[in-house]
């Protein structure tokens, strides 16, 4: 089956010259013009490999990689027009697989696509990863950052959906305060304690039916926090 | 306490904190700081930083000596020891002063200022013929001093602050545009490699459409590039005024016909109506001014495609009034204050520039000592406005 590449530039000259080259390969293309509609493109069908602009209106290619990657493994390569380090070391950090710097050759491109395609798993194998997640009641739509309790949208603030996140990603496994507190505020926080407290009090508030007896977010005494499995 | 010595405090504290012109507010605090504390004279001295000196801030006769102008004692030599010692210094009236003469008896208190964390000037009160300062007054002499210390410093802070924000803006301008014009320019560039390393691939062959529609991108993007590196130079030529404008006798009417004739032969279909008003020549040069018309000619053609442009000139002894008008989308209100800027466009889906354009108008018609503005309806139209005096010398 022929490998399908989301291909997302604000400039219709890009699309056309990596859809033309793709094609020529026997790839299957899909375009998005900004980085909110590339998230969109890609949650709505199976997608192989992801060419992602930076510059753009809207969602920048740094926030439409960072939320793809709360979801999702697959490839993506950044191509950016800027071509100084700390750039590219921010690509790579928030998940992309590879970049490319503007201006490139066509034959370059071709070859950097071949060669992610053959180190990614196929599109579909991915261990059950998908765009929305649910806990009971609640309801997580990756690719929106949204939340829903039922049929109520909730608002969180980043680092409430940061930390949500985190209790999301890791389902079941008893989280310690420091390891919360350095992935969602960073190591200098690792022993601020209270601003975990305040930050998990505020996020029950707005998640659980009662926010004395919790189901979303469990605190285990000396240990830390889990987000419990659900039975079924 | 009682509540009335708390009130005064509050509102000497709330004076001292104020945000304004520190003359007004030392001012405001003395007369305030004077319903309980009584003195004649005032005077606030602060170091200049540079030379080390002491300057006069502030001088306030307000009691016995309001007529005695300069002949009565402000304690300068008074103020320099209060610096040395920095701490409060009292001095009584020399011993022999006729006791007739108030003004000759003197009673000074003198407090150290801080400024930026140092003592750096002084703050001297000045009683004639009594009573001495006691304890109470002295307390409350320091407590004012500490006050305007505060007052003081944070006026420092402020112009500090202020000049730092204006170098981040000045700085965050100049990054921008080393961004933008590099942006600007690898655009373009990442077409001409792009599609022509598209057609030379050796693992393809494009059929003919496609390798016709390339090489017209690559033509395209390849005059793009030029015109903005032509620009660019103009832009900066213009800036650094090294430019050299040509002033000679010029008739505007003239000058806007030669233009719509050449965009007519290129723009068939369009359509422009003028209403020219035969006037008197103006002081200017004839191709830049030619080049700013052109300018917003072509760009109500691209912004506003198929619209009729109309063109008013407007002409008396002192200046000319060109108005360019279109009917197309016009432009939003927020956009209008920055449309003359440096690389600013308007985001449009099929409009290409190179965002120099109107910057080049303005720094042209800035030459000519002239004025171009822009009004907008969203919907309705723009019309660009251009004012140029009748003799740019005078």
């Amino acid at each position: 089956m022929a490998k399908r590449i989301l291909i997302v530039d604000d400039e219709p000259r890009y699309l056309r010259l990596l859809e033309a080259n793709l094609r020529t390969e026997g790839y299957e293309v899909v375009t998005a013009q900004d980085g909110a509609q590339a998230v969109d493109v890609f949650s709505g069908q199976p997608i192989d490999l992801v060419l992602m602009d930076v510059m753009m209106p809207k969602l920048d290619g740094f926030g439409a990689t960072q939320r793809i990657r709360e979801f999702s493994n697959t490839p993506i390569i950044i191509l950016t027009a800027k071509g100084d380090e700390q750039d590219r070391v921010r690509g790579l950090d928030l998940g992309a697989d590879d970049y490319l710097v503007k201006p490139f050759s066509a034959t370059e491109l071709l070859a950097r696509v071949r060669a992610v395609l053959r180190r990614a798993q196929p599109a579909g194998d991915v261990g059950g990863q998908s765009r929305f997640f649910t806990h009971d009641n609640l309801k997580i739509d990756f690719a929106r950052a949204e939340v829903w309790k039922g049929e109520i949208p909730i608002s969180l603030s980043a680092t409430e959906y940061r930390l949500l996140l985190q209790f999301a990603h890791h389902v079941g496994k008893i989280m310690s305060s420091e390891e919360l507190l350095t992935s969602v505020w960073g190591p200098e926080y690792r022993t601020d304690k209270e601003i975990l407290w305040v930050s998990i009090a505020r996020l029950r508030q707005k998640l659980e039916d009662d926010a004395h007896t919790p189901k979303h977010i469990v605190t285990r005494s000396g240990l830390g926090y889990l987000m419990p499995p659900i039975e079924e | 306490m009682d509540a009335q010595a708390l009130s005064y405090f509050h509102e000497l504290m709330k004076i001292a904190i104020e945000v304004g012109d520190t003359r007004q507010t030392a001012e405001k605090f003395l007369v305030t700081l004077r319903q309980q504390f009584v003195f004649d004279n005032v005077a606030v001295y602060l170091q200049d930083e540079v030379t080390g000196t002491l300057e006069i801030v502030y001088a306030r006769a307000v009691g016995r000596a309001k007529n005695a102008e300069a002949d009565a004692d402000w304690g300068e030599t008074f103020a320099s020891q209060v610096l040395a010692h920095g701490r409060l210094l009292l001095r009584d009236p020399e011993a022999g002063a006729s006791p007739d003469d108030r003004l000759s008896q003197a009673y000074l208190l003198g407090i150290p200022l801080r400024n930026n964390g140092l003592i750096g000037g002084a703050l001297v009160f000045v009683r004639f013929g009594g009573p001495a300062y006691e304890q109470e007054h002295r307390m409350m002499a320091a407590l004012a001093a500490e006050l305007l210390s505060v007052m003081f410093e944070r006026t420092t802070w402020k112009k500090t602050h202020k000049e730092l924000r204006d170098l981040k803006m000045q700085m965050q301008l100049q990054e921008d545009f080393v961004s933008t014009i590099s942006h600007e320019l690898r655009t373009p560039l990442g077409f001409i490699k792009g599609y022509s390393t598209s057609l030379l691939r050796k693992d393809t062959s494009w059929d003919i459409e496609t390798t016709q529609e390339f090489l017209t991108i690559i033509d395209e993007e390849a005059d793009r590039l030029s015109l903005l590196i032509e620009n660019v130079l103009e832009s900066a030529r213009l800036q650094s005024k090294t430019l050299p404008l040509r002033f000679q006798p010029l008739r505007l009417d003239a000058v806007l016909r030669d233009v719509a004739t050449r965009l007519r032969a290129r723009y068939k279909d369009l359509a422009i109506n003028m209403d020219l008003q035969t006037a008197q020549s103006i002081h200017g040069d004839g191709v830049r001014i030619a080049q700013v018309f052109d300018n917003l000619f072509t760009n109500a053609i691209k912004y506003a495609p198929g619209s009729p442009i109309t063109v008013i000139l407007h002409q008396t002894a002192e200046k000319a009034v060109v108005q360019i008008k279109d009917h197309g989308l016009g432009i939003p209100k927020e956009s209008l204050p920055l449309i003359f800027e440096r690389f600013y466009r308007a985001r449009s889906e099929k409009a290409t520039g190179t965002g120099l354009g109107l910057f080049i108008c303005k720094q042209i018609i800035d030459a000519h000592r002239g004025k171009i503005w822009a009004e907008s309806t969203l919907g309705q139209g723009t019309t660009f406005f251009i004012e140029l005096p009748t003799n740019p010398i005078n």
